[in-house]
């Protein structure tokens, strides 16, 4: 599927935006349980370690990354006063869907601000 | 004139019945329209039921007093883990689909499901599978490790018997018939909704089944490799979840759990789905809030996949870790948030009329609500903790499945019940049943959270007196017997009503959804002419369309050539694009069924023998299906009056069949990775997993063989890419070189797999790679076989450039096996390689 077959309106927005929160998901927990394997960070350093932080780093880049995907969906979307409700329809339920998905995926990275990784 | 278009009315009726109406007789059998089989998932899950029912009156019997010895410890492990096995996998799945089968069609303007005969076999596999399972507890041989199974306890070690055998080999094959009402509902509903019927406009009903639909098809597949893996550890010997050899019980718990917590939502979306539909009828008022609706039940859909975990919260995972499960567990709060407060706006904002349909709505917000919330106390870590494996968590599940699934689906018993019967249940012995039900329900169920409270664990058969839980267990049990009286008074009301029920006037509730258009009882055949759809609540803005459809002032309101057909759309447009000619009645999937319900057996009594014969039957049965399709004389054959606007949908290259490949592919690609998921967990964490240094697999013969199998594909696409243009000349030999080249392929991979000195019953490592290369195998040789009929069936001219349609299907399936391959080399030969240590 080429990128011009997704432009804004293509119904794949309706779920891409979760497939890319279960993405990060499984990169969040696949990754802490393969780190903790072969490289866990010193438990005296609590949650300040290159783990904890590339995870609050990818869940910020996931975040904004989801956000304008919200931003785009909403900008493509009809206006109510168009002949388009199937395109509106899709549009704007696309852009939620991105925004739960950026607030999902920062809201799952956010334990790491706090919590040691390998306990 | 009214006289004559009456008698036209009935001309077409007789027509249309003549083509669409199942065998007389032994006949019925062979039956495969979604009507009869969808009322047959119901009544079949119902009867399970009363035997899961039985089965918790004997738990509540023995528990109702401290020490007491009504069943023996053994048999009381028996009961606890049938009751949930029934429960779970007999009834609510299966119903759940029965009613989406039944509905599906009527709801998108529809005259069948889009594979029938898939259907036909789906019910079969449960019925089969259903009575291998009950013939264990019969036998006094039930499983009893828990309807979890987890490892050890139900491995060969500590559970000889055939109890898990009979539980993983029945439930593997109950779960044939879940992804295939999977792979079905998900064609049919993006596929064959009536004309204008866009995705904006299609009902709330079927936004659900989609996304339950979906989650079938990506949350079975887990467990049904965990079973293959655990039946061939138990079997064969192999290693998967013994430590000893390098294998990991809490992968079982991994893969058990990525199918079962996704499964309360299959189990609850649909049965929200029935909520969201009544809601709107008894407020009678559009639903507020379509589009926040659809998005909780998208979100929902992919949310609930990342909670499994919280279902391990006790097994020493990392905090961290467990954290970003919690979070995600109180994520879910947020869509089945919005549907609650859109369904409290729908009823605010409308004129509400409490008929008994809408008396279990409510019992379903009230009961719901409380599991909702006992659940986001679960998905606390230190709360799980302190009641984890107690009757608090038993009391929450019943909650959430009996408030979230049963009360909706007693709720669409009572709404559907005219549509099916042509008569209305007794409001005033529906009313007892309700309160029976909800009183007894809740006096059980409320009690039980203070037992676990109190401490007292589950699955226990008996308790000593003074700890403080008699007069609760006493309530509870109590309490069960007055819900048990309760199920039988709506059994009685609905038997009753089918003899002395009132007539129901046509769309009695004033419903807007197009199932209320067919005639009632309804007809075989659904709608006499297909319906073309301008808003989202047909019914209401327009009372007269039953009477337009009737007259067949729409669509296909005349069968041509006897076959039996229905629109194809687009999946977002709601556009025509092609006429699905669909299969009639067949023995077929009764007798694929019957044969892999013997290989069952045959496994199960360890007569391997036996089971290959059936298993090749069963096989050939389904190739004789396969056979019966596009332009065969059974199917399609070419007509000089075929219609070309929309074309037959055998005539075209993107048909449904191609759909339902590329669903099935995916459903597939979960079990693959599923497997892969199995491989890298047992690699980092397997307490003893090892590794040889170098890997037992021949690298270059592989190599090879890859070659070969991508060689073989290409080729194949290019046949079908000409094929498309139009270009059928030379389509014959290309396809029997692409079988060539593929046996070849196969050849060389099978000399690697039985060259290698694999020793699968001494370690996980070499289990897991032979599980592989028989995946890869299974795969390759089906696409041979199946490439070869292609060939056969273009000589014969079923197949070719006036019916293109087969090699489409099949290509989607060449391109996965060409992946998974690749993978396949990569993940479990290259990268132990380059790692060292695989």
């Amino acid at each position: 599927m080429t990128f011009e077959r997704l432009k804004p309106g293509h119904p794949a927005h309706l779920v891409l935006g979760l497939v890319i929160w279960s993405v990060w998901f499984v990169l969040l927990y696949g990754g802490l349980s393969v780190a903790c394997e072969l490289a866990p960070p010193g438990a005296e350093q609590g949650a300040l370690n290159w783990l904890n932080a590339t995870l609050l780093v990818l869940g910020v880049f996931f975040f904004v990354m989801l956000l304008a995907g919200a931003y785009m969906s909403w900008r493509h979307a009809p206006s109510a006063e168009s002949d388009q409700p199937q395109q509106r329809f899709l549009g704007r339920v696309a852009a939620a869907v991105y925004l739960f998905a950026a607030i999902a995926s920062l809201a799952i990275a956010v334990p790491s601000l706090v919590m040691p990784p390998c306990l | 004139m009214i006289e004559r278009i009456a008698e036209r009315n009935h001309g077409r009726h007789q027509r249309l019945d003549r083509v669409w109406s199942y065998k007389p007789g032994w006949g019925a059998f062979a039956a495969v329209n979604h009507t009869t089989i969808g009322l047959r998932f119901l009544v079949t899950g119902l009867i399970f039921f009363l035997v899961g029912g039985l089965l918790a009156m004997l738990i509540r019997t023995q528990l109702a007093l401290p020490n007491q010895n009504i069943v023996s410890p053994a048999l009381y492990n028996q009961l606890f883990t049938m009751h949930g096995t029934v429960m779970m996998f007999l009834f609510a799945i299966p119903v759940l689909e029965g009613a989406a089968m039944y509905l599906i069609p009527k709801m998108i303007g529809a005259r069948d499901l889009v594979f029938p005969r898939l259907s036909a076999l789906g019910y079969w596999c449960y019925l089969f599978g259903g009575l291998i399972i009950m013939s264990s507890l019969l036998l006094n041989i039930a499983p009893d490790a828990g309807w979890f199974m987890y490892t050890p306890l139900s491995s060969i070690e500590y559970s000889p018997g055939p109890g898990s055998d009979f539980w993983l080999i029945g439930i593997t094959f109950v779960e044939i018939s879940a992804i295939s009402a999977g792979v079905e509902l998900v064609v049919s509903i993006l596929r064959t909704r009536t004309k204008g019927m866009s995705l904006n406009r299609m009902p709330v009903f079927c936004w659900y089944i989609l996304a339950m639909a979906f989650m079938i098809i990506f949350g079975f597949p887990p467990l049904i490799l965990g079973s293959i893996l655990l039946e061939l550890e138990r079997a064969a010997g192999f290693i998967f979840f013994a430590v000893d050899g390098g294998g990991d019980p809490l992968l079982w718990q991994h893969l058990f759990w990525l199918f079962g917590h996704p499964e309360v939502y299959i189990i609850f979306l649909p049965a929200a789905g029935i909520v969201s539909t009544l809601i709107p009828v008894f407020a009678q008022r559009p639903l507020v809030g379509y589009r926040w609706i659809v998005l909780a039940i998208i979100v929902m859909g992919f949310i609930s996949f990342g909670l499994w975990v919280h279902h391990m919260f006790t097994v020493g995972i990392p905090s961290l870790a467990l954290a970003f499960f919690s979070v995600a567990s109180m994520l879910v709060a947020i869509p089945t948030g919005i549907q609650i407060f859109a369904w409290l706006a729908t009823l605010w904002s409308g004129h509400v009329k409490y008929s008994l349909p809408m008396l279990w709505i409510v019992g379903f917000l009230v009961v719901f609500v409380c599991g909702g919330f006992t659940g986001v106390m679960l998905a606390l870590v230190p709360f799980n903790w302190q009641v984890h494996d107690t009757h608090f968590v038993v009391a929450h599940m019943h909650y959430v499945l009996v408030g979230g699934m049963m009360f909706p689906l007693v709720a669409g018993l009572y709404y559907w019940l005219p549509h099916v019967s042509g008569r209305m249940s007794s409001e005033r012995l529906g009313r007892w049943g309700f309160w029976l039900f909800f009183i007894g329900f809740n006096l059980t169920f409320f009690i039980m959270h203070l037992t676990g409270l109190l401490g007292m664990p589950r699955r226990v058969y008996s308790y000593d007196a003074g700890l403080g839980w008699e007069w609760f267990n006493l309530i509870s049990s109590i309490g069960g017997f007055i819900t048990g009286i309760g199920v039988a008074v709506i059994i009685l009301d609905i038997a009753l009503h089918f003899r002395f029920g009132r007539k129901a006037d046509r769309n009695p509730w004033n419903a807007d959804t197009l199932e209320w258009a067919t005639p009632m009882p309804v007809t075989t055949y659904n709608f006499a002419s297909l319906p073309t759809i301008e808003t989202r609540t047909p019914m209401w803005d327009r009372p007269d369309l039953p009477e337009r459809i009737e007259n067949g002032e729409f669509g296909l309101d005349e069968p041509r050539h006897d076959l039996r057909e229905t629109w194809g759309s687009d999946a977002v447009t709601g556009e025509l694009k092609e006429i699905v000619h669909l299969p009639a009645n067949s023995w077929l999937p009764l007798l694929s069924a019957s044969f892999i319900a013997l290989m069952c057996i045959c496994l199960l009594t360890k007569s391997y023998l036996l089971a290959l014969p059936a298993c090749l039957l069963a096989v050939g049965y389904l190739l004789q299906w396969s056979w019966h399709n596009g332009a065969h004389p059974i199917a399609a054959p070419f007509y000089d009056d075929e219609p070309y606007s929309p074309p037959l949908h055998s005539r075209t290259c993107d048909g449904p069949g191609r759909w339902g490949m590329i669903i099935t592919m995916m459903a597939n690609g979960t079990l693959y990775a599923s497997l892969l998921f199995g491989w890298f967990y047992l690699w980092t964490a397997g307490p003893s997993w090892q590794a040889p240094d170098d890997g037992p697999i021949s690298f270059w013969p592989l190599l090879a063989s890859g070659g070969l199998l991508t060689i073989c594909v290409l080729l194949y696409r290019q046949l079908v890419a000409r094929l498309g243009r139009g270009e059928s000349n030379g389509l014959e030999r290309g396809l029997w070189l692409a079988c060539l080249i593929g046996l070849v392929h196969f050849a060389t991979l099978l000399w690697v797999l039985l060259a290698a000195p694999l020793q699968p019953t001494m370690s996980a490592h070499d289990s897991v790679l032979t599980v592989m290369l028989m995946y890869l195998l299974l795969h390759s040789g089906l696409a041979v076989i199946l490439t070869g009929l292609q060939a056969v069936r273009v000589r014969i001219r079923y197949v070719g450039a006036r019916a293109p349609y087969e090699p489409f299907v099949l290509r989607p399936f060449w391109s996965y096996t060409l992946g998974v391959f690749w993978i396949s080399f990569a993940a479990f030969i290259l990268l132990p390689m380059g790692w060292g240590g695989g």
